[in-house]
C-alpha cells in the first residue's frame, strides 16, 4: 500500500515537472538499481540515513523530539577525526573501532546535553537540538581551519586518512564499504532492544505515557536521558561511518543534510527499525537514482528533493487518515 | 420525543449494541442502567452523534438525527461525558464559552457567554473560579464545570454519563435537585448511572442494557431495586465478602507528613498514621482536599516536603499503587493489555534474562493475569484503550496485585465501575489485605470506605478530621 503510494508520488512529481514519467522512472531505477554501481550508491547513501534514522526512532519513541541528528552526525565526524588524529600507528581494526567509539561518544555528548537541558532545565529538546546543530556546524568550520586542519594549512579540510585505515571495500570500483553492514547490524540490534529488552519497553512506555511511568516509580527522566544518549550515539556513529567509509576527511560540507533527512526517514519508517531500513533504502535509492536523472536533466537533483518532501507529506496525511477513530470509546 | 430505533453497533468482533429501540419522553428522567461493557456509553455516543451506528436511526420529533455531534448539539441535545471533554490549558470560563461560540470573527466577550453557567453554578452552591486553569482543578471540580457547561445551554435533551462518580453525597443531592427542576421544565434527562440508589430516588423510568441488548424498560413505580439489579447482572450471585486476616505488627509509620501539591501549595499537613499488615485504613472526604498528594506520597511517587515515612516490614517492600484516573496515570491506552501488565513483570527475575524480558514467559504470565482477574479482552495484544472502563480498571488492579503487595495504596479504585466490577475490585482489595498487605484506601465514596476499612479518617484541606461538617466540605 505504502509502496504503491510512494510510486504514485514519484510519477505525479515527474509529470508536474514535465518529464516523461516512463523515461524518468527508468532513469531513476537504472541509477539506483541498474548495475552494481547503482546498487552500491543506493546502499552507501542509505547508510547514514539508516543510522541517524534509528537514532531518531529511539529518541522519538521515548517522547524526546530530537531534531539534532544533523549536529550529532557532525559531532560524530569531528570526534572521529580527533581520535584519528591522535592515534596513528595502529592496526586498522583497532584504529577503526577507536574512531567509531569516539564518534559515538561525540554524538552522545551533544544529545545528552540537549536531554539534560530538557529534563533538568525545562528547555524543550526540539528547540535546543535545532540550535545545537548550528553550534556544531560552526565548531566544525573552526576545527577544520584550526586544530584539525590538514598539515599544509591551505584548505578548510582535515588530513585525508590513508586508504589502509579506511573501512574495508569489497569492490574497489564502488564506494560500497563495511559500514553498510554495521548500519544493518545496528538496525537489528535496535529492533531487538525495542522489542525484547526491559530498557526498550520502558523507553516506549515513557514515550506513550510518562504519568504511568511516574505512578509506577519508573524514573522517566533517566530513561529519556538514556534514549537521547543512544540516539546521539547512533547519529554520531553515522558520522563516524561516513568518515571512515567515504570521505576520509572532514570539511565544511561533511554532512549532506543526512541528519535532517533522517527525520522523514524515521517517520516514513513508522518509527520501527525494520521500517526505517526500508525507508532509508527508499531515500537512498531516490538519491542514487536522482544522480542518474540529473545527468540527463538539469532539474534532476532538485526534483529528488521535491519527491522526498511530497513523500513525507503524503505519508503524514495518510497516517492521520488511518488514525481517525470514533471520538467516544465504547463503554 | 427522542427515539432510538433498531440501533446496532459493533467494534471489531465485539457487539456493543444489537438492535436497541428505546423512547425518551419530554419531562422525564430516564435512567439507563447496565454493567460496564453493557453498551450504555456506546448508545449515548450514538445519540450524541459521536458514534455512527452500523444500523438503525435516532429520531427527534419528526427528524432523523445525523451522526454529527455539532448538528446534534444544535438540536438541543447536550451530553456530560464520563471522562471530561475539557481543554486542560484553558480557563474554566473559556471552556464554558466553547459550548456557545459561533461567529469566529466577532469580538470575544467571555462574561456574557458564561454568565448563565456561572449563575447556575452559584445557585447550586458550587464555587468555581472562572479564571482558574481547568487542568489544575481536582477532578470533582472539573466534573462540576462539565455539568454547568451542559446545563447552561437551552438543552431539550440532557444526557449525563455517570455524573455522580466523583461527587460527594450532598453534591449528588444538589445535582438531583437540578435535574428535577429541568424535568419539570420539560427537559428529557437521560441519566446513566451504576448506583441503583441514586436512580431509585429520581428516575421516572429505567431501561436496562446487558451485553448490548435492551433487557427491560419500565416505569420506576412498577419495579424494585432487586428486580433492576437482577436484570443488570443477569441472575448472577454477587460475590461474598472475604474474611479479614488477623492484624499483624505495625509496618508503616507516617509521622507529621507534609506534601507539596502540583501548584506548590502544601496539600497535606501533619498526617499521622500507624498501619498494621492486613489492616485497611480508609481516608474519606471530598475530592481535592489532598487525597491524591497523600496517596502519591505514601506510594513513594511524590517526594515528602517534610516528615517521616518509615517502613518496618520487609527490607524491600512491594508497594502497589492504584491511581485514581486509569486513563491518565493508570494506563498507556495505546499500548496492549500485555504491555500495560508488563510493568509489573519487569521486577520479576523469573521473567527476565539479563537485560531482556523473556517474551514467551511474559506472554504466559500476562495471559494468566487476564484469566485470574477476569479481564475481558479479545487478546492480550489488544490496545487497552479499546477495553470497557471496568476491564481497564481490572488491568490496573491486576498489575497492582500481580505480586502480593506489602503496602497497597488505592485511590477511588471503583470510580465509574458498575456493581459487579465494584464488588470484584473490593473483593481483590480485601483478599490482598487478608494475605497480609497493609492497605490505604482513599475514596470519595463513604459507603466504600465503611464497607472495606477497619478504621478511617477524613481529609479536609489537607488535614485529617474525625468527621466532616459543613464548612469542611
Amino acid at each position: 500500500m505504502t509502496a504503491v503510494g510512494l510510486l504514485a508520488v514519484l510519477v505525479i512529481t515527474l509529470v508536474v515537472f514535465g518529464i516523461d514519467p516512463q523515461r524518468g522512472l527508468s532513469l531513476i531505477i537504472e541509477g539506483a538499481f541498474g548495475n552494481r554501481f547503482g546498487l552500491a550508491r543506493t546502499f552507501v547513501r542509505a547508510t547514514p540515513l539508516l543510522l541517524c534514522g534509528l537514532g531518531m526512532t529511539l529518541a522519538w519513541k521515548s517522547g524526546m523530539y530530537n531534531i539534532g541528528g544533523e549536529g550529532q552526525y557532525v559531532a560524530g565526524g569531528i570526534a572521529g577525526a580527533v581520535v584519528a588524529r591522535s592515534l596513528s600507528a595502529l592496526v586498522p581494526s583497532v584504529f577503526q573501532t577507536a574512531v567509531l567509539v569516539g564518534s559515538m561518544a561525540g554524538g552522545m555528548a551533544l544529545a545528552l546535553f540537549a536531554g539534560w537541558l530538557q529534563v533538568k532545565r525545562g528547555v524543550q529538546c526540539v528547540i535546543s537540538t535545532i540550535l545545537l546543530n548550528f553550534v556544531v556546524l560552526q565548531a566544525l568550520a573552526w576545527c577544520v581551519r584550526g586544530p584539525l586542519q590538514e598539515s599544509k594549512h591551505e584548505l578548510p579540510l582535515s588530513d585525508k586518512l590513508p586508504d589502509t585505515l579506511m573501512l574495508a571495500r569489497f569492490d574497489h570500483q564502488t564506494d560500497f564499504h563495511a559500514g553498510v553492514f554495521v548500519a544493518l547490524g545496528v538496525a537489528l540490534g535496535t529492533w531487538v532492544y525495542l522489542t525484547f529488552s526491559r530498557g526498550g519497553f520502558l523507553l516506549k512506555l515513557v514515550g506513550e505515557n510518562p504519568l504511568v511511568a511516574r505512578a509506577n516509580r519508573i524514573p522517566a527522566a533517566r530513561i529519556q536521558m538514556t534514549a537521547m544518549a543512544l540516539s546521539g550515539a547512533l547519529c554520531g556513529l553515522g558520522g563516524g561511518v561516513d568518515y571512515l567509509g567515504i570521505t576520509g576527511q572532514i570539511g565544511d560540507g561533511f554532512s549532506q543534510n543526512w541528519g535532517f533527512l533522517a527525520i522523514p526517514v524515521a517517520l516514513l519508517g513508522g518509527l520501527n527499525p525494520f521500517g526505517v531500513v526500508g525507508s532509508s533504502l527508499y531515500f537512498g535509492a531516490l538519491m542514487a537514482g536522482g544522480e542518474g536523472l540529473a545527468r540527463f536533466n538539469t532539474t534532476g537533483s532538485t526534483l529528488v528533493s521535491v519527491i522526498q518532501a511530497v513523500a513525507v507529506l503524503g505519508f503524514v496525511a495518510f497516517s492521520q487518515l488511518r488514525m481517525r477513530r470514533p471520538a467516544v470509546p465504547h463503554d | 420525543m427522542l427515539s432510538v430505533r433498531s440501533v446496532s453497533k459493533s467494534y471489531g468482533s465485539v457487539r456493543a449494541l444489537s438492535n436497541v429501540s428505546l423512547d425518551f419522553m419530554p419531562g422525564e428522567v430516564h435512567a439507563v442502567l447496565g454493567e460496564n461493557g453493557a453498551g450504555k456509553s456506546t448508545l449515548m455516543g450514538v445519540i450524541a452523534g459521536f458514534v455512527r451506528p452500523d444500523g438503525g436511526e435516532i429520531v427527534l420529533g419528526d427528524d432523523r438525527l445525523p451522526a454529527d455531534p455539532v448538528a446534534v448539539r444544535r438540536r438541543g441535545i447536550e451530553m456530560v461525558h464520563q471522562h471530561f471533554m475539557l481543554v486542560p490549558n484553558f480557563k474554566v470560563e473559556e471552556n464554558i464559552a466553547l459550548a456557545s461560540l459561533s461567529p469566529l470573527a466577532r469580538r470575544l466577550e467571555l462574561g456574557p457567554l458564561t454568565k448563565q453557567a456561572m449563575d447556575m453554578a452559584s445557585s447550586l452552591g458550587w464555587h468555581i473560579d472562572p479564571k482558574a486553569p481547568t487542568g489544575t482543578l481536582p477532578v470533582g471540580i472539573q466534573q462540576r464545570v462539565e455539568i454547568v457547561k451542559a446545563l447552561a445551554g437551552s438543552a431539550t435533551v440532557l444526557i449525563l454519563d455517570e455524573p455522580t462518580a466523583v461527587l460527594a453525597p450532598d453534591e449528588v443531592a444538589d445535582l438531583m435537585g437540578v435535574l428535577r427542576q429541568l424535568r419539570d421544565h420539560g427537559v428529557t434527562v437521560i441519566l446513566i448511572a451504576h448506583k441503583l440508589s441514586e436512580v431509585m430516588g429520581i428516575a421516572d423510568r429505567a431501561s436496562v442494557l446487558r451485553d448490548g441488548r435492551l433487557v427491560a424498560s419500565t416505569l420506576m413505580s412498577e419495579t424494585t431495586g432487586e428486580q433492576l439489579a437482577g436484570w443488570m447482572v443477569g441472575g448472577r450471585e454477587p460475590p461474598s465478602n472475604l474474611q479479614l486476616g488477623e492484624g499483624g505488627v505495625v509496618v508503616l509509620r507516617a509521622h507529621q507528613l507534609e506534601v507539596t501539591g502540583d501548584r506548590g501549595e502544601v496539600a497535606v499537613r501533619g498526617f499521622e498514621l500507624e498501619l498494621k499488615g492486613g489492616e485497611i485504613f480508609g481516608v474519606g472526604g471530598v475530592d481535592g482536599n489532598g487525597q491524591v498528594e497523600l496517596a502519591e506520597a505514601l506510594a513513594r511517587v511524590r517526594p515528602l516536603r517534610s516528615g517521616r515515612l518509615e517502613w518496618s516490614g520487609r527490607k524491600h517492600p512491594v508497594v502497589a499503587y492504584i491511581p485514581q484516573d486509569r486513563q491518565t496515570d493508570g494506563l498507556a491506552l495505546k499500548m496492549s493489555v500485555e504491555d500495560n501488565l508488563k510493568l509489573a513483570a519487569i521486577a520479576d527475575a523469573s521473567l527476565r534474562f539479563g537485560p531482556f524480558l523473556r517474551p514467551k514467559a511474559v506472554r504466559d504470565w500476562s495471559r494468566s493475569l487476564v484469566e485470574r482477574f477476569e479481564i475481558k479482552a479479545t487478546s492480550t495484544r489488544q490496545a487497552v484503550g479499546g477495553l470497557s472502563g471496568g476491564n481497564q480498571q481490572k488491568v490496573v488492579v491486576a498489575r497492582a496485585l500481580a505480586r502480593q503487595p506489602d503496602l497497597l495504596v488505592a485511590v477511588n479504585p471503583t470510580r465509574g465501575l458498575d456493581l459487579k466490577a465494584t464488588d470484584y475490585v473490593h473483593g481483590r482489595i480485601l483478599e490482598a489485605a487478608a494475605k497480609g498487605a497493609a492497605v490505604v484506601l482513599i475514596s470519595t465514596d463513604q459507603d466504600e470506605i465503611e464497607a472495606l476499612s477497619d478504621r478511617w479518617t477524613f481529609l479536609s484541606r489537607g488535614r485529617t478530621v474525625d468527621r466532616l461538617v459543613g464548612a469542611d466540605i
